[in-house]
């Protein structure tokens, strides 16, 4: 018997029309509205357990010993486990297998897991959690980035060394010899905090012992098959008896695409005999999932007096914490990506990827490519002071064409010029000037009445442009595969789209759903959950699902129709006059058959970057936003009311104008936490504020209004020429931001996030 | 979350007899606060007596222009009454500013005024803090302090008090009616709430079994021009670094008196008693109110982390103040 | 069990969704836990457990409040409405609809608790309560507009930014048109 759990996702079904290009709803909005959608923390089955993670309180020590009898004895307890209960293979993780399932012998971060309790009620698992001795030997944490990568005498996180990766690019000529002939040069050094997904549903899901010693789990996920790489060879057990279904998604942004309870929780079933469920709090959850990387990124930029750029230097250092998780592609967008969509004869950039016992960093929505435009865009607006330049202007002399190299020699294609679309965005009408006498008061800084009647307030201007990697880069075959089944249910021509990939409220539920009736014409078209029932779908991630798991539902819909002309043509001995004749006449044709084709999609082959110089094609596709933030700042409290943000970008095709805009606003308003409040504060290797009182997310009240202009300039080699559009905003407001802050206060500000203390006093 | 008794009581007298009963019993109003403070296991009730229900819920204004406050009244019916916001706009804001519409809507103006810290260090219990456990140790003190006090810590505490409306209520000088086991009695604002000393775990003046249950707001025309200002990190839903809640009353460019107190500085909300003397007197003018804050502020010891609170404190003292004297 | 830790009982009678409940229930017990664990409505979702996401605002005799920070045992005979209340019958609340059309959320997580604050914001507001943003606090009406949606609703975090739609949808069940 399987037991199947309460609240599991079900099959959706999508409104009767709309297809690709148009605004339609999403299939799964009525769940959503109603608090029936299931997500992973509402997975309920009838006598199962609760399993709770204790962890480590120290970013670096050694385990003596770990004693867990009195856990074990404590009444309602079914199992305590530790590294030694591992029935397989004790490592894992996305890039290396560095990461411990459970602490052996030493840990490397404050919150590292340590031991796992089931128990019959979560209070009672984490009473006889708190039960269990750890003797620690307390180590003094390495967490300065710059001396774990470079002074030799530091000791060492993992005994191969603290540098993850080091990639440098090269391009272009000699950049001593560039510098001799700079008329300026202006260097700086940049810090970006650590930037917390802090996605609202925290880490959950269910397992569940099956009868043939194998595991059924319900998780949240970005990516189901790349959890299963991982988990099956910790459980000791073959791929296809670990059976995962997607459970609802409580965002991610990037945050799930580690690992967090997914194998505690299957050894606890597979120990216990019985359904475990873990959700983690708000707490543990600042814990349970790695962030985005802090950095301290040192640039040196030099120009002529015309205002071209001769020359760019950088060097990024990029604080991984204690294991690897996604750094080494962090690097190589960080590397790749460091210098911007900017045309520069001469270029250097040294990117690091380094291991401390700070928190362990990954992947965040911009990937790697976040912090470093706010480092170049930070550059452009201070080179284009030194010259006396306006800062779009500067921009515009010195952008990158489609036809241009970029820093890693891959030449932009296919593509918005970066030029046009700051003319079009300086040109976008501005948010009314604010009237020193009837202004609204609600309107400044602080809100209404409470800080300020004008006084001390002052209006910035500022422009950031940013540029992603679409998809998956440097060689990695990031495939994705779809199953759609054609059959005639009541009368009528049913689609049932069927693929792996991950709902995290991007919309791509809504997307497969117009994409199988552009295709194939028909009304009726249902959503099945995700399983790996069906092949890789790839990650919800890297802006990538539209292109990749679009792709796959375009091509396996193709496949499906050509065997309908097919059968058509055998049965009525003559081809379709037009797809809409043949869904008229399937009824009668098709009868009781049914057509169910599985396709995969490949995007075109990158190259890994040349690991002396950088150079290569390593990107499948390249996506420009570009923002301009209007601000008001009172310079002497230090208060910012962001005022307007406009954005310009280009997406290759507007898949569903609705879900595009809400990509764009829910992007930007990440890049507007960076900018302004969003900092997990470590001192010591320790997290000083792991709650939402302490680590601020913007409200609806921080996020202005939104002015966009979208441009749909189609690559060829994508899926109905689309372009990823998620990630892109989420790097240029920062910069925009913070360059409108700068132009209102005149400070250099060169951290993010900027808070009220760096601002207050400066008039 | 340890395990916990509760009992509704029907009158006062019954909730300090029930209060008395257990060791470590507490009394529960809108929970806002308490819930999630044991929750974190920072506070360990053994006895919740739930006094939300006791019939102090209502708002009277009395006679001569006064208003009794039932301590179980909630926050946004207090913002919302009428005499609260046509003569006392400071406490209207005050409370208007605090935490948001859900919070409002359960919090209880006993409860209120009875927030315990925000400090990071008191709200985990894994660090030493000497509000927490007496003699542990306070590492904000040498850590992470930026939005803690500058006035009135001691060696042993620099946390600060939470509360806005407290902010108001102790620039107009509320009294606190305490209904507590030798009888009842009423405690002046400010004077509820103590400074850390070498006892940072006590927060007020209340002796074990006291309740509040409710307070007199006395007449102050003149608060009919008063303003509750706030600086915080996000446009709403924040706690403040600095807050100022002033009431002025000028003739004829003469400022005759005026209320002036401060939050997010120090272990309670801090009346500004050197600036209203400073200034009583004095020609409404923005000098006059520089100087007025400087007096305050002159009594500033900052932290580390934390100096840019003074002019933070002094730029809002004198808006507040010229918003209202013109 | 040790000294302390014996678990106090306690039978709770409430009205859910125009239901009358009973449980017996730990005191300890909030009344999210209760909705979502001991009556299978699970619509109220708990982001962070401290009453600083709004995620499980429910309202709670006609208010708004947040369920994680009510202790169950303390609402004796009140009555509740949760997200899987909000409709009437087979037709979706005004509020549901507008969400719906609005593209009003992403990963929906923050969803069910946005609507029972909105719907508490819309009777907020009808009784003419002001906000933060009220310019002046001694009128009687409140219109609201977009400030004042918006301060109102800013003790629910979407982290998703899907706050245009939502600001968007409540102007237009507050009746004032569609624009965004």
């Amino acid at each position: 018997m399987t037991m199947t759990p309460a609240k599991v996702p079900r099959e959706l079904d999508s409104p009767l029309d709309g297809g690709v290009g148009e605004s339609r709803r999403r299939p799964d909005g009525t769940l959503k509205v109603t608090g029936e959608f299931a997500y992973s923390s509402d997975l309920w089955l009838e006598g199962m357990l609760w399993g709770v993670t204790l962890r480590s309180p120290h970013p670096r020590a050694r385990i003596r010993s770990i004693d867990v009898s009195e856990a074990l004895a404590h009444p309602g307890v079914e199992a305590v486990l530790t590294h030694e209960d591992v029935p397989g293979f004790k490592f894992y993780g996305l890039e290396h297998k560095d990461q411990p399932v459970l602490a052996i012998d030493q840990v490397r971060y404050q919150g590292e897991p340590v031991a796992l309790v089931a128990a019959d009620h979560p209070e009672v698992a984490r009473r006889a959690a708190a039960k269990i001795k750890v003797d620690y030997e307390v180590l003094t944490p390495i967490t300065d980035a710059r001396r774990a990568a470079f002074d030799p005498d530091c000791e060492k996180v993992h005994e191969d060394g603290n540098v993850v990766r080091h990639q440098p690019v090269i391009f272009g000529g000699d950049v001593a010899e560039a510098r001799a002939g700079a008329d300026v040069i202006v260097s700086e050094t940049f810090e970006v905090g650590i930037q917390d997904q802090a996605f609202l549903g925290p880490e959950s899901g269910l397992a569940v012992p099956g009868e043939d010693g194998g595991v059924d789990l319900y998780v949240a996920t970005q990516w189901m098959h790349s959890d299963l790489w991982q988990i099956a060879p910790c459980l000791g057990l073959p791929e296809e008896k670990v059976r995962m279904t997607m459970a609802g998604v409580g965002g991610a942004f990037g945050g799930r695409e580690d690992l967090s309870m997914q194998i505690h929780a299957a050894m606890l079933a597979m120990r216990t005999g019985k359904p475990v469920k873990i959700v983690y709090n708000r707490e543990e959850s600042f814990f349970g999932h790695v962030h985005r990387h802090p950095a301290r990124m040192r640039y040196e930029y030099g120009a002529t007096r015309d205002g071209k750029l001769v020359f760019a230097e950088a060097e990024i250092i990029l604080d991984g914490g204690a294991y690897a998780s996604s750094t080494p592609n962090v690097v190589g967008n960080a590397a790749s990506l460091g210098v911007g969509p900017y045309k520069i004869p001469s270029i250097r950039v040294d990117a690091y990827g380094v291991y401390t016992n700070n928190p362990p960093c990954g992947a965040m929505r911009g990937f790697g490519a976040v912090q470093a435009c706010f480092a170049y865009e930070s550059m452009m607006d201070r080179m284009a002071a030194a010259l006396g330049l306006d800062p779009v202007t500067f921009r515009q002399i010195n952008a990158a064409h489609p036809g241009d190299a970029l820093a890693t020699g891959q030449v932009l294609e296919h593509m918005a010029p970066l030029a046009e679309m700051l003319g079009r965005l300086k040109a976008m009408p501005m948010p009314p000037e604010r009237d020193a006498a009837g202004h609204d008061l609600r309107e400044l800084p602080g809100g209404v009445s409470n800080t300020t009647h004008g006084e001390g307030v002052r209006r910035g201007v500022g422009y950031g442009v940013g540029i992603k990697n679409i998809c998956f880069s440097e060689g990695f075959d990031d495939y994705s595969t779809a199953r759609v089944r054609l059959s005639i249910i009541g009368g009528e021509p049913t689609v049932l789209v069927h693929t792996s990939a991950a709902e995290v409220g991007q919309g791509l539920v809504t997307l497969k759903a117009q994409i199988a009736r552009s295709e194939l014409g028909v009304r009726r078209v249902t959503i099945a959950p995700a399983d790996n029932q069906v092949g890789s779908a790839g990650s919800s991630s890297a802006s990538r699902q539209s292109y990749m798991t679009g792709g796959a539902v375009k091509v396996a819909c193709e496949a499906v129709r050509e065997r309908m002309f097919k059968l058509f043509e055998e049965r009525l001995g003559r081809p379709p006059a037009s797809l809409a004749e043949a869904v008229e006449h399937l009824p009668e044709v098709l009868g009781d058959e049914v057509i169910d084709e599985t396709r995969e999609f490949h995007h075109h082959r990158t190259e890994r970057m040349d690991p002396v110089t950088g150079q290569a094609n390593s990107h499948t596709q390249l996506a420009i936003c570009v923002h301009r933030a209007v601000v008001d700042v009172d310079v002497e409290l230090g208060l910012v009311k962001v005022v307007e943000l406009a954005a310009v970008q280009d997406v290759g095709k507007i898949m569903n104008p609705l879900s595009l805009e809400g990509q764009i606003h829910g992007g930007t308003a990440q890049g507007l936490g960076l900018a302004l409040m969003e900092e997990i504060v470590v001192a010591d290797g320790k997290v000083r504020n792991p709650s939402f009182t302490d680590y601020l997310i913007p409200t609806i009240l921080d996020m202005p209004p939104m002015r966009l202009d979208i441009l749909e300039y189609a690559d060829p080699r994508a899926p109905y020429g689309l372009r990823g559009a998620g990630e892109p905003p989420t790097l240029s407001s920062t910069p925009a931001i913070v360059a409108a802050i700068r132009d209102a206060s005149g400070l250099a500000l060169t951290r993010v996030p900027v808070r009220p203390e760096h601002i207050a006093g400066s008039s | 979350m340890r395990p916990f008794a509760y009992r509704r009581p029907a009158d006062a007298r019954a909730a300090v007899e029930a209060a008395l009963d257990a060791p470590r019993a507490m009394y529960l109003g809108g929970g806002t606060n308490l819930v999630d403070l044991m929750r974190l296991g920072v506070a360990e009730p053994d006895l919740l007596v739930d006094v939300a229900g006791l019939p102090y819920d209502t708002i009277r204004e009395t006679g001569d222009g006064g208003l009794e406050i039932g301590g179980a009244v909630r926050n946004s019916d207090l913002a919302a009454h009428p005499a609260v916001r046509r003569d006392r706009p400071m406490l209207a804001q005050a409370l208007l500013s605090a935490a948001s519409g859900q919070i409002r809507n359960a919090a209880t103006v006993a409860g209120n005024l009875l927030q315990r810290t925000r400090c990071a260090y008191f709200q985990d219990v894994s660090k030493p803090c000497n509000k927490r456990i007496p003699g542990s140790g306070c590492p904000a003190i040498e850590g992470d302090h930026y939005n803690l006090a500058i006035l009135g810590h001691s060696a042993h505490c620099v946390a600060t008090h939470p509360s806005d409306m407290a902010v108001a209520l102790t620039a107009f000088g509320a009294a606190v009616h305490v209904e507590g086991p030798g009888g009842r009695r009423e405690i002046g604002m400010p004077g509820l709430h103590r400074l850390p000393g070498d006892r940072p775990e006590v927060d007020t003046v209340l002796d074990p079994g006291d309740l509040i249950t409710g307070l007199t707001v006395r007449p102050l025309p003149f608060a009919a021009r008063s303003r509750y200002r706030k600086v915080r990190e996000r446009a709403s839903f924040a706690f403040a670094l600095v807050s100022v809640a002033a009431a002025l009353d000028v003739e004829d460019g003469t400022v005759r008196d005026c209320r002036v107190a401060l939050g997010g500085v120090a272990h309670a909300p801090w009346r500004a008693e050197r600036l209203e003397e400073a200034l009583r007197g004095r020609p409404a003018t923005e000098g006059s109110y520089a100087e007025a804050a400087d007096a305050e502020l002159d009594l500033a010891e900052p932290l580390r982390d934390n100096a840019y609170k003074i002019p933070l404190a002094r730029k809002v003292i004198v808006r507040t103040l010229a918003e209202l004297g013109g | 069990m040790e000294r302390g830790e014996t678990a106090v009982r306690a039978e709770i009678a409430l009205r859910v969704n125009g239901e009358e409940r009973r449980v017996v229930a730990d005191t300890r017990t909030s009344l999210l836990d209760l909705l979502r664990e001991r009556l299978g409505l699970t619509g109220s979702k708990k982001g962070c457990d401290h009453g600083q996401c709004g995620a499980c605002t429910v309202l709670v005799d006609g208010r708004r409040v947040n369920a994680c920070l009510a202790l169950a045992v303390a609402h004796q005979g009140a009555d509740v409405v949760t997200v899987e209340g909000l409709a009437d019958g087979d037709e979706p609340h005004p509020l549901q609809r507008a969400f719906v059309e609005n593209d009003a959320f992403q990963c929906g997580y923050c969803t069910p608790g946005q609507l029972c604050s909105a719907v508490g914001v819309l009777a907020e507001a009808a009784r003419g309560w002001p906000s933060h943003v009220t310019a002046d606090l001694a009128a009687d009406g409140v219109e609201l507009d977009e400030a004042e949606i918006r301060e109102r609703m800013s003790g629910n975090i979407c982290r998703c930014g899907a706050y245009p739609g939502i600001v968007a949808a409540i102007r237009e069940a507050a009746g004032g048109g569609t624009a965004r």
